[in-house]
């Protein structure tokens, strides 16, 4: 075998982040791309730019302001301090914090755009027929826009696997808590380690080839998804 | 069924303003594509809100401005069939026609799903995708479906014009099946004065975001006699036919008329230009045109330029058109006698 165990922790840690980053922000995505798909509000453009930085922002402003804001002096900081959790910088859960943020984009959105195609009529059809809005959304709109919520799903989960910049500013380096695969990799350049580098490298580089296929070859529509009965 | 709609609403250049009370079952909206019509009944569905005004249904204030009414579209109980079906594509047939119903309260439930399904024959399509269905086959599911989530008021907002000349007949088939048979009263929006006569008794004509007429939608069609390059067409409803000397004879009034069609069918609907019918003062001893019938003059109406003669044929009624001069050379008047000849090949047959 050619990963060591430090190397199936990481793998471990990065997969359980993935995995509750991806749960926790396809239910505080959803309503932002809702309200972004469906609004006239003049907020709509600063909303929409300040979803989108993270896919411009070089990590480690993010991850610096992260910091500045999780620290003991921070309004994060001090609120979770009070909350009697402590800080969150170089904990699991700071990680899964970052990550949402750092992850946001790739989730609202494909979830926008899923909305936005499905158009205004269902749910006014919804409604006459005696739905309510939240009724609606449940049983048209999220049903409808399930292969945005594929889509933006996979998307979210690959790209926190392969974080590396904020994660190394806001979790460090410390094994099973916040060593994610992309930094064991880091790890194992910096000590030569190149083959246990390789093992690991090809591990994500199969990995995110395979979700990217999966998206391209695999294209989900609402016509094999009809219930029936 | 009485709706009062006082409303305005401005849509940058273009302003809606109504103030009109209908009563009645079968009510026709009634005016050309971007008159308004639309936003109209988007209005009274809740899914467009008005400027300012007051909607009232049977006594019931869905919205007001002065009192800051405005009643959610999913309280309303007034379903709506969009021109385009708006069929759930992500639902079967089955669960299409049901998502209305399971929303409806239980004391409003009085329309039985099967006999629904019966009288739009669409029980071997339950559990098809809506992707797999025809296009008259998703408006039958999509009427279905609103008719199930027994509305108060159903709203029909240019159902047929989507669907082709052969599907259009048949839809108006069943939609009066339905009409009848649960007696839902319904606004039909349409730009076809066809359409009016088949489905409206009473018809609201709108044009450019104003109320311009109201009347039954036969009294529109005569209004529109001189203005319209069709003229007046004379829906003639006719019996079974049989052949004769190379034409069919189909009984109509006393006499019948000569077609040169076969319908095949026990009752046919057909149209006849007023423009059709060419009136003679005595008896032409002979013509080219097969079908001359006595009739006697029962009034005349002016529209435009023409004018527009009633004729009372064998205990039938036709409308005959006639220009000014032509009234007067032929000193028509109510009572006198004329005779109406109209080609055999001057009908033309409506799809059942």
């Amino acid at each position: 075998m050619f990963l060591t165990s430090t190397d199936l922790q990481a793998i471990w840690l990065t997969v359980r982040l993935a995995a509750i980053v991806t749960v926790i922000l396809v239910l505080v995505g959803t309503p932002i791309a809702w309200w972004l798909a469906r609004t006239g509000s003049r907020l709509k453009g600063a909303i929409s730019a300040v979803v989108a930085l993270p896919l411009v922002l070089p990590p480690s402003v993010l991850g610096f302001y992260l910091l500045l804001a999780m620290g003991p002096n921070g309004p994060v900081g001090q609120f979770t301090t009070a909350l009697g959790i402590g800080t969150l910088p170089f904990t699991f859960w700071g990680l899964v914090l970052a990550s949402v943020i750092y992850s946001l984009p790739f989730m609202v959105q494909p979830l926008q755009n899923a909305f936005e195609s499905i158009g205004p009529q269902p749910l006014e059809v919804a409604a006459t027929l005696g739905a309510s809005p939240l009724d609606a959304f449940f049983t048209v709109a999220v049903p409808l826009a399930r292969p945005g919520f594929l889509t933006a799903s996979i998307l979210t989960f690959a790209h926190t696997v392969g974080e590396f910049g904020v994660v190394l500013m806001i979790g460090g380096n410390i094994p099973g808590v916040t060593r994610v695969a992309a930094v064991q990799i880091y790890d194992h350049v910096e000590a030569m380690e190149y083959s246990n580098a390789h093992g690991m490298a090809a591990v994500l580089l199969i990995f995110s080839f395979l979700v990217l296929l999966v998206l391209y070859v695999w294209k989900p529509n609402s016509r094999n998804i009809v219930r029936r009965g | 069924m009485k709706l009062s709609l006082n409303v305005r609403k401005n849509f940058g250049t273009f302003s809606l303003a109504t103030d009109f009370t209908v009563d009645g079952n079968r009510v026709g909206i009634f005016g050309p594509s971007g008159s308004g019509k639309s936003t109209l009944v988007s209005m009274v569905a809740g899914l467009v809100t008005p400027d300012d005004g007051e909607i009232v249904l049977d006594g019931e204030i869905l919205f007001s401005s002065r009192s800051g009414i405005n009643q959610r579209p999913d309280r309303r109980r007034i379903a709506m069939v969009f021109q385009n079906h708006g069929l759930f594509e992500h639902l079967n047939v089955n669960n299409n026609l049901r998502y209305g119903l399971k929303r409806c309260a239980v004391e409003h439930r009085r329309i039985d799903l099967e006999k629904l399904v019966e009288v739009l024959h669409i029980g071997h399509l339950l559990d098809r995708g809506v992707n797999n269905l025809s296009g008259g086959e998703k408006q039958r599911v999509a009427i279905g479906r609103a008719v199930l989530s027994n509305p108060r008021l159903l709203l029909m907002d240019e159902p047929l014009s989507a669907l082709d000349d052969a599907l259009r007949f048949q839809i108006i088939g069943y939609l009066n099946a339905v009409s009848s048979e649960f007696g839902i009263p319904y606004l039909f929006i349409s730009h076809s004065l066809l359409e009016m006569r088949l489905m409206a008794d009473e018809v609201v004509s709108v044009e450019q975001g104003r109320i311009t007429s109201r009347g039954t939608a036969d009294e529109v069609a005569r209004s529109r006699l001189g203005s319209s390059p069709v003229g007046y067409i004379n829906l003639l409803k006719l019996g079974r036919p049989i052949q004769a000397a190379g034409l069919y004879h189909y009984p109509w009034g006393k006499s019948g008329l000569l077609l040169s069609v076969d319908s095949g069918r026990e009752e046919t609907l057909v149209e006849l230009s007023s423009k059709d019918i060419m009136l003679f003062k005595r008896h032409p001893e002979a013509i080219s045109a097969r079908n001359l019938l006595a009739c006697t003059v029962r009034s005349l109406f002016g529209s435009g330029r023409k004018v527009g003669v009633e004729l009372e044929c064998g205990g039938e009624t036709l409308i005959a058109e006639i220009v000014c001069d032509a009234a007067i050379e032929l000193s028509i008047e109510p009572g006198t006698v004329v005779y109406a000849a109209i080609k055999a090949s001057a009908f033309r047959m409506l799809p059942s």
